[in-house]
């Protein structure tokens, strides 16, 4: 590979990549506002000028390619005085507004200013004033006095969401972003804007004013909107989710997601609905139990029925490890009919990233072997033969079949045993005899395998009541670590609640010892070496952005 | 002397009276030639372009690509937006007809099928004129389709004209190529550069109006002939336009070269009331101002101003007399950078609006010598660090002016300011320190 | 609603014909506008979209940026008066007082009856004519305060 010399560093470059890229894999930062990697070049920010030998002025290191030879300096006294001459430019009129302002803590142009800036200005007019508190979209809010002009929003509207809502409207110093008039940014990406806005004039609706970034822990998961499964990191404090952004993986999701799943796939994991705690049917009312005597009061039910009486259903949205100790449960038990609804929303995609399937899972829960086995009933037929009487006992994990439509909700009431794992309250819990309270994706160790094969990790972010945060590893913000039960925010809810995996695990080992795993690394062992698509793998290997399973055609095909 | 870009013919804008003085010979004659023979005389007869860098018209011709598989365009810059510049209407209105001449070979030496001539929206008059002759010139055959048969050869080419709109900028070539193209006059980085990518990505040329002008003459005169007019490494006419306190004001062409005082004193019949020159803007109002008490021996061409500290732009020289406020002068030529900023890029969006803001302070009798060093700073921050050149268009002056007339800025400051003073802090550091301590 | 006349849609249509893009036959097409409508509404700018189909934000991004397109309406003479530093050495401020006095506006307002309105504007190409004002598409060069009066007084 060629070779140019950044700051007396030999830096191996591609030909074809700029500056900024090149050093970039190299480790040395150039500061950059409206270059984005995923964007096209604007070079108008002019932050990221660096002094080129041999070149009569200096350039921007985002638009100017790097070549063979070439000498680069990103610390000589011209490029300094050039990038403080810019810091200077981009803070006269921006406000010092920082205590209240959401991007604090993870702003370019703070963490620019503290290494880039004079510490005082010399700009001693009136500033310029602009719009704020636009509503620009159904989940923004814009700033014009906080923009600096980067149009990275602009570009990303027009290049990645395929929506040119936004532009530039007057010139100057008067210009600011904004929608055609009458008209809002609306389309399935916006909050992208949100996060690539290098300053805090984009804000969303949903985050504004809930937590400065530093009070929060980010931990690594998968969002399980759909069966695309983007990168995400899920932020928490006080143990609650208060944002999904998006984590990049250009084998997934690039660097976005979508606003439905930046905002739609959390907030039951904070809900008030939460199951907490074991639940037995007793009078005809639900009432909390030991999670021991609903394991056995299950144990000895399921007992009661011959196996071609029984059926077992699955989920999409639970992990492979959840579904696989299903199936093997299922198994040990001799029963065929086991499967797992699928939630398609025809028509709902795009060329982006969303997916018809809703659930992050279709294509895991079908590997560990979720479906019928030999002669067993599928899912619909499952019902069906509820509802004739053929089928008499039914376990569900994390589904709630009786939402589906009110024919299934009528012939779930025709089961003499009803068991579920659920992680809230619903229509399917209300009419279940045991409700063992699951673990949401939020809660545990697992893995998904999205649409095209692609098996990716989720982590726990949020503490159930059997979790220590700090003993199991998870990810800590500065609270959590140095926070004491004396405090305000250390007293977040905690549910009584596990994996289905350990749930089934425990009841297997009561029922027939036939499994025993106390973690999801366990089963995922087993599922590893049980499993074709799987040989070979372990959590290590799946690591932080996935790993592609070995998929024959034919399952690939369907 | 004889004019080569405003003959002294009249009725030259009539098509039979400049096909009774040559008219669209040197066509016939460039098409005798290769289109690379054509750029070789543009180049050896040292035509630089009229529209402010006074970059060779040949060499720049010469780097559009040979074989390439897109259409090439001409851009021809009538957008004249240049306070100080009035130069390319008196080609509009008095011959246009070698204006088009001057296109079609120009095309014909670039291989481009297509001219868009962009002329400034103000000129409403001046746009219907040259529509008209455009008009006439596709009726008699000497543009479009039918120029095969006229000139029994199988070139063609289009002329349209493009409309500006208000916009001071769009006269920077890559804001002018975009506002074609339909988009905000925003500046394209550079490189890659117009004859790489310009109109819609294809390789594109563009010259000033009055460049384009000269090249029937070279052509029909030859360039050794054009090559010995005026300054022998800017050789050639210009069109000075000179304004301000002058007697005489209007545009004069002559040869490159000529004494600024001749100009000034002679041409323009000197300063009304015999006053004295303060002031001279040589170029527009973008280029470094000179003293009036230095202009002995300043001659007008590129090489001559750049040694007096100046440069030749667009050849629109400003003269101010001895009672002119100097700085009521920059707060108005400011003002206008300021107000023509795009906005596109830091440096000039913020910049020019707090220079403008500075000047006002020091107009309203707050501002301190300090201020004056400030204001110096400022411009040299823009200045070389924006994505075109309008930066350093709104640096020089300020900076420029001060410093050569640094004596009577002095006079309209004061030795300390009084006014409180908002927005002191950026960061964390230093802010202990008392705000009246930062004065000192 | 706005809608381009049939003679105007054949302007379009020529103007389009200049270009390899119909985004490129914008600006012209918004100075059609404007002569058909006096000023662009958000209307005018939605129509020219569909006309041209493009998007709407494009429209608006050009409309905003160039001076001479107007978003409000402007008075039946649009009276502007050039203050940039060649007509200033010649005295244009003291004609921009004398008009905004006698016309009784300000800069970029109209006057009641929506006869006039009033722009200072940047320098118009005229500075070896200074001072200048223009009307409408018409300039008027060599100015005098007693010209001025004479012009405005012509207006009708």
């Amino acid at each position: 590979m060629p070779i140019f010399i950044v700051d007396g560093h030999q830096v191996e470059f591609k030909p074809g990549q700029t500056i900024i890229e090149a050093s970039r894999n190299a480790g040395i930062s150039i500061p950059h506002f409206c270059w984005h990697p995923k964007l096209s070049i604007s070079g108008n920010c002019r932050i990221c000028l660096v002094e080129v030998e041999k070149m009569p002025k200096l350039v921007i290191a985002c638009s100017t390619y790097a070549s063979e030879g070439m000498v680069v300096h990103t610390k000589s006294e011209k490029t300094i005085d050039a990038r403080n001459a810019v810091m200077e430019f981009i803070l006269i009129n921006h406000p010092l507004d920082c205590p209240i302002c959401d991007e604090a803590g993870e702003c370019k142009l703070q963490e620019y200013a503290y290494s880039h800036g004079k510490g005082e200005s010399r700009f001693e007019e009136i500033k310029n004033r602009k719009e704020k508190r636009v509503q620009l979209g159904p989940h923004i809010k814009f700033d014009g006095e906080r923009c600096i002009s980067c149009s990275r929003c602009i570009r990303f509207s027009d290049e990645i969401a395929h929506a040119n809502q936004l532009t530039f409207r007057n010139r100057g110093d008067k210009v600011t972003v904004t929608t055609f008039p009458g008209e809002l940014f609306d389309n399935p990406y916006t909050l992208n804007t949100v996060d690539i806005c290098p300053v805090g004039a984009l804000t969303n609706n949903d985050f504004r004013f809930k937590s400065r970034v530093w009070e929060m822990s980010s931990t690594d998961s998968i969002c399980i909107g759909c069966s695309r499964g983007c990168n995400t990191e899920m932020w928490v404090r006080n143990n609650e989710i208060l944002r999904l952004t998006p984590r990049k993986n250009d084998e997934v999701n690039s660097a976005w997601m979508c606003d439905n799943g930046r905002l739609n796939t959390f907030k039951f994991v904070n809900a008030e609905n939460r199951i907490d705690g074991t639940y037995l049917r007793f009078n005809g009312f639900l009432k909390k139990a030991e999670l021991s005597s609903a394991i056995n009061f299950t144990a000895k039910k399921i007992k009661e029925f011959k196996s071609n009486e029984i059926a077992f259903i699955g989920s999409a949205y639970a992990t492979c490890e959840d579904n696989f100790v299903l199936a093997k449960f299922a198994k040990s038990l001799g029963v065929q009919n086991i499967d797992f609804p699928k939630h398609i929303a025809l028509g709902d995609c795009d060329d982006i990233l969303i997916m018809e399937d809703k659930t992050p899972n279709s294509f895991g829960a079908e590997l560990v072997g979720v479906k019928p086995i030999n002669n067993g009933n599928s899912f619909e037929s499952i019902i069906t033969n509820i509802e004739s009487g053929k089928i008499k006992a039914l376990y569900i994990i994390d589904e709630d079949i009786a939402s589906i439509s009110d024919k299934y909700e009528k012939n779930l009431t025709k089961l003499d045993l009803l068991v579920v794992h659920s992680s809230n309250e619903n229509k399917t819990t209300a009419l279940a005899d045991v409700v063992f309270p699951s673990s949401t994706y939020a809660e545990k160790n697992g893995t998904f395998v999205n649409f095209n094969g692609r098996i990716q990790r989720i982590k726990p972010a949020v503490t159930t009541e059997e979790m220590d945060r700090a003993l199991d590893g998870m990810n800590m913000s500065r609270w959590d670590k140095f926070g004491t039960k004396f405090d305000r925010w250390m007293q977040g809810r905690r549910v009584d609640a596990k994996s289905s995996w350990n749930i089934l695990s425990m009841l297997s080992l009561h029922l027939n010892g036939k499994m025993k795993y106390d973690m999801a690394e366990e089963v995922f062992a087993d599922i590893a070496s049980s499993i074709e698509e799987f040989k070979g793998l372990d959590y290590d290997m799946v690591g932080s952005k996935g790993i592609n399973l070995k998929i024959k055609e034919s399952i690939k095909v369907k | 002397m004889e004019r080569i870009v405003l003959p002294d013919i009249p009725n030259l804008n009539q098509i039979d009276v400049y096909l009774t003085n040559g008219g669209f010979e040197s066509f016939k004659k460039a098409l005798s030639q290769s289109p690379d023979d054509i750029i070789d005389q543009v180049k050896k007869s040292g035509l630089r372009g009229r529209g402010g860098a006074a970059f060779s018209a040949g060499l720049k011709w010469s780097f559009m690509p040979k074989t390439t598989d897109k259409p090439k365009y001409l851009c021809i810059n009538g957008d004249e937006s240049e306070p100080g510049s009035f130069k390319d209407r008196q080609v509009f209105e008095d011959n246009p007809f070698q204006l088009i001449e001057g296109a079609i070979i120009t095309c014909y030496a670039i291989g481009a099928k297509v001219a868009y001539l962009y002329i400034r929206g103000e000129y409403h008059k001046w746009i219907k004129l040259m529509q008209k002759a455009i008009e006439v010139a596709y009726d008699r055959g000497f543009l479009g389709e039918s120029m095969k048969k006229t000139f029994g050869n199988d070139f063609s080419c289009d002329l349209y004209i493009h409309k500006g709109a208000g916009a001071y900028i769009c006269g920077e070539e890559s804001s002018l190529m975009n506002s074609i193209e339909g988009y905000r006059g925003y500046p394209r980085v550079k490189p890659p550069f117009p004859a790489q990518k310009g109109l819609w990505g294809c390789p594109t040329t563009i010259n000033n109006v009055e460049t384009i002008t000269n090249v029937p003459k070279i052509i029909s005169n030859g360039w050794e002939w054009y090559s010995k007019i005026g300054a022998q490494k800017h050789p050639g006419t210009l069109l000075y336009g000179i304004s301000g306190h002058v007697n005489k004001p209007g545009v004069y062409e002559l040869p490159t070269g000529i004494l600024l005082t001749d100009l000034i004193f002679n041409t323009a019949s000197g300063i009304p009331n015999n006053k004295k020159v303060k002031c001279v803007i040589p170029g527009g109002s973008s280029m470094p101002p000179l003293r009036g008490d230095q202009l002995e021996g300043i001659r007008m061409d590129a090489e001559s101003l750049k040694e007096a500290g100046s440069a030749i732009g667009i050849g629109g020289v400003m003269v101010m007399d001895e009672d002119t406020n100097l700085l009521k002068v920059l707060i108005r030529i400011t003002h206008f950078y300021h107000h023509e900023s795009c906005g596109q890029c830091t440096p000039c969006r913020e910049g020019t609006g707090w220079m403008e803001k500075t000047l006002h302070r020091i107009l309203e009798g707050n501002g301190t010598s300090k201020d004056l060093d400030l204001l110096i700073s400022v411009a040299e921050n823009i200045e070389g660090n924006t994505v075109c050149a309008l930066g350093d268009a709104a640096a020089w002056p300020v900076k420029f002016m001060i410093q050569r007339f640094r004596d009577e800025f002095e006079q309209y400051v004061k030795n300390e300011v009084t006014i409180p003073v908002p927005n002191k802090v950026h960061s964390m550091r230093n802010t202990s320190a008392p705000l009246a301590n930062l004065h000192k | 609603m706005f809608k381009f006349t049939e003679e105007n849609i054949k302007r379009i249509e020529k103007a389009r014909s200049k270009y390899p893009t119909a985004l490129a036959a914008v600006m012209d097409t918004v100075y059609i506008a404007q002569e058909q409508n006096g000023f662009i509404s958000n209307e005018v700018m939605e129509e020219i979209a569909n006309i041209l189909s493009i998007d709407k934000v494009n429209v608006l991004s050009v409309v905003t940026f160039y001076t001479m397109y107007h978003t409000k309406p402007m008075g039946k003479f649009h009276v502007q008066v050039c203050t940039n530093v060649s007509c200033m050495l010649r005295g244009a401020y003291e004609i921009w007082d004398q008009v905004r006095e006698k016309l009784g506006i300000e800069n970029m307002h109209v006057s009641q009856d929506g006869k006039f309105s009033l722009e200072e504007v940047e320098c118009m190409g005229a500075c070896g004519y200074a001072p200048m004002i223009a009307v409408n598409e018409d300039y008027f060069e060599n100015l005098s305060k007693e010209k001025v009066e004479e012009i405005l007084n012509s207006l009708n």
